[in-house]
């Protein structure tokens, strides 16, 4: 069928979304499940992406598109787009994270401890062929320490503002309705630091992680150390329309509090995410730290890495090239030829 | 009295699939575009159920101004069956319940990637061009903070060095599509990768246009009766596509927009790029009673 049919453009483009359904069969709810209990951290990384968080709709969204991130992105922010926004959360503050796991490369032992958690960091990354020749692999137990960590740990940089060796930005005294919602709002620039801190939340980790380790390779001016990193639950506390507090439930959120040397003084770096994202948030965090005073048009610039680490807005358009462009296509053409036919023309004038 | 009696029975969806907060943001930048021709105005620009970059601007606008007796054209280059204008066209009337056209004439609203139709549009049309890039000064100033600046001082003379360089080193203004055009005498707007061709359609044109970036979150307009003039220099006059002498080989027409086939033997045949437009022509002269409108060229000149 050709591109453009005479009139067959919509049958085409129903037959080919049916291809590619086809190929992903019956979604059950036994799916969304298993895709839930198997693979928590595509879950993580959709909803921090979409800026929604929940795991039954993210896991749908992910069956629905065949694992397609970007597709899975889209589909889950055009449906949180056109949900009502019922309440804002209270604020919540480091000490009152559920903290699964915390580390600080600034000290070697920090108040609270060090607290490993769950990670593949130091695990050899050998793949369990097994499995495939028809052998279960059973993860081996956990073996529970004999005085558990803490749940909650103090902040990191709350110990060196104790030291004057860092300046914590006054507390954003912003009442919870008037806070800028880069989801209602344009982005422009300055950027509000809401909108920043927003806009790295919801980034694309690829294109986050490109900029981020651009500027951690040299093209940035600040070389960062992990203050803090966490990966914590957090527990949303909202407001019932009688006044009443309550609590509807955790989530999962990442953040990462990266710092450099300026002066006599320390400088931060902070993002934070929903889900469990430590990579996006470490680079998110060392943008943030670099972007102060950057030079238009650097990578570490926030107009230059907040415009192209927009995940829907940047594969949507690398993808919208697929379209056609004959007509501005036919337009460069005629200006290409008439040049040409002119300057055929004055060569031969001269001669 | 019951909480029920009071409220709507939730629906998955609101009318036009757009929540009435976003339409309301809409509705107010596109006042406001309209206040101050060519002017761009920054949008939330909500997700749609579309990727960006695929009409996701112009969508929004005419799920804003949609309504059940809204007749409704969608076309991409000029193509109303074209794949993506189809699948715009269907969401848009799933959505809404508007009804659809392929007729120039008998739509309300039209939406359009990269023409304008070629027949005359009226007072009571709607034209919604999708934009991929809102900002004119791009080529000449990518930040767009700083560019912002400059069409706040009117900060025009990067943009008019570029079109003179082309000229110097090529004889001529090398601008293919998107044309840079002076709005009102004050803003000089991108009128969307339109050809050089339809530019003179938006000057002192009978219906409103509203061009809409969703990507970019951009939105600005054209009202109707506004002058809209390429940017120029006195002594070497606009150029428009040399296709006043191509005729199309399915419909006979000849003196409009056209592209180009390449054939097997090295040569190129025509054919007319509003595609309904041919397809009524065909129809009259198999003697159908079809209305053609007065198109805006005749004879290939465009007539005033």
């Amino acid at each position: 069928m050709a591109y453009v049919a005479t009139r067959g453009g919509e049958r085409a483009i129903e037959q080919a979304e049916r291809l590619f359904r086809a190929e992903m069969g019956t979604i059950t709810p036994e799916r969304i499940n298993e895709i839930k209990a198997a693979m928590p951290y595509l879950v993580d990384r959709v909803m921090g992406e979409a800026s929604l968080y929940d795991e039954d709709i993210a896991a749908l969204a992910l069956a629905q598109t065949g694992g397609e991130l970007y597709e899975a992105v889209l589909v889950l922010r055009a449906w949180r787009t056109t949900q009502p926004r019922l309440s804002v959360a209270e604020p919540i503050d480091q000490d009152a994270l559920f903290t699964h796991r915390r580390l600080s490369a600034a000290f070697k032992d920090i108040p609270g401890g060090q607290l490993l958690g769950p990670t593949l960091d130091y695990s050899h990354r050998l793949l369990a062929t097994q499995v495939l020749t028809g052998e279960a692999f059973d993860p081996v137990p956990v073996d529970p320490a004999a005085t558990p960590a803490p749940a909650h740990q103090p902040s990191v940089s709350a110990w060196q503002a104790a030291n004057d060796l860092v300046d914590l930005p006054d507390d954003d005294t912003t009442r919870p309705d008037d806070i800028p919602d880069i989801t209602r709002e344009p982005l422009l620039f300055p950027s509000k630091r809401a909108h920043t801190l927003q806009s790295l939340a919801r980034g694309e980790t690829g294109g986050v992680l490109a900029l981020g380790y651009a500027a951690m390779r040299g093209y940035g001016q600040a070389h960062p150390t992990v203050n803090e990193l966490r990966l914590a639950e957090a527990e949303i506390v909202v407001t019932h329309p009688k006044g009443t507090k309550f609590s509807a439930g955790r989530v999962k959120v990442s953040q990462a509090e990266v710092l450099s040397k300026k002066g006599e003084k320390l400088e931060l770096g902070f993002a934070a995410t929903l889900g469990w994202n430590e990579v996006k948030v470490i680079a998110a965090a060392t943008l943030d730290l670099n972007s102060a005073g950057a030079p238009k048009g650097a990578a570490t610039e926030e107009e230059f890495f907040l415009y192209h680490t927009e995940g829907v807005e940047s594969s949507g358009f690398c993808i919208h090239f697929k379209l056609p462009h004959y007509v501005t296509f036919q337009s460069s053409l005629d200006a290409m030829r008439d040049a040409k036919a002119r300057s055929a023309q004055q060569k031969e004038t001269a001669q | 009295m019951s909480l029920k009696t009071l409220t709507r029975d939730w629906e998955p969806m609101s009318y036009g699939f757009l929540d009435a907060s976003a339409k309301r943001e809409l509705r107010r930048k596109m006042l406001k575009a309209v206040a101050v021709p060519g002017c761009q105005m920054p949008y939330a620009s909500r997700e749609v159920p579309m990727a960006r970059g695929w009409g996701t601007g112009g969508l929004q606008v005419s799920l804003t101004l949609i309504n059940p007796k809204t007749c409704v054209k969608v076309i991409d280059q000029g193509a109303d069956d074209s794949v993506n204008a189809a699948s715009i066209r269907s969401f848009l009337a799933k959505v809404s319940g508007a009804p659809t056209t392929l007729d120039t004439l008998k739509a309300d609203l039209i939406q359009s990637r990269h023409r304008i139709p070629e027949e005359v549009l009226r007072e009571d049309q709607v034209l919604v061009l999708q934009v991929p890039n809102p900002e004119p000064l791009r080529s000449v100033q990518p930040n767009m903070s700083i560019a912002r600046q400059m069409h706040a001082d009117a900060d025009y003379g990067r943009m008019w060095l570029q079109l003179y360089e082309q000229i110097v080193r090529s004889g001529r203004i090398m601008q293919g599509a998107s044309y840079p055009s002076m709005v009102n005498g004050r803003h000089v707007m991108t009128p969307s990768p339109i050809p050089r061709w339809d530019v003179p359609k938006l000057n002192m044109a009978k219906h409103l246009t509203i061009l809409s970036a969703g990507r970019e979150k951009r939105i600005f307009a054209v009202p109707p009766f506004t002058r809209v003039e390429p940017l120029v220099f006195d002594d070497v006059p606009y150029k428009v596509e040399d296709h006043a002498n191509l005729t199309c080989y399915r419909s006979g027409v000849r003196g409009l927009f056209m592209n180009e086939i390449p054939q097997e033997d090295g040569s190129s045949t025509h054919e007319v790029s509003d595609s309904e437009y041919g397809v009524k022509v065909i129809r009259r002269a198999d003697g159908d009673d079809t209305v053609l409108g007065k198109t805006w060229y005749e004879n290939g000149e465009m007539s005033s």
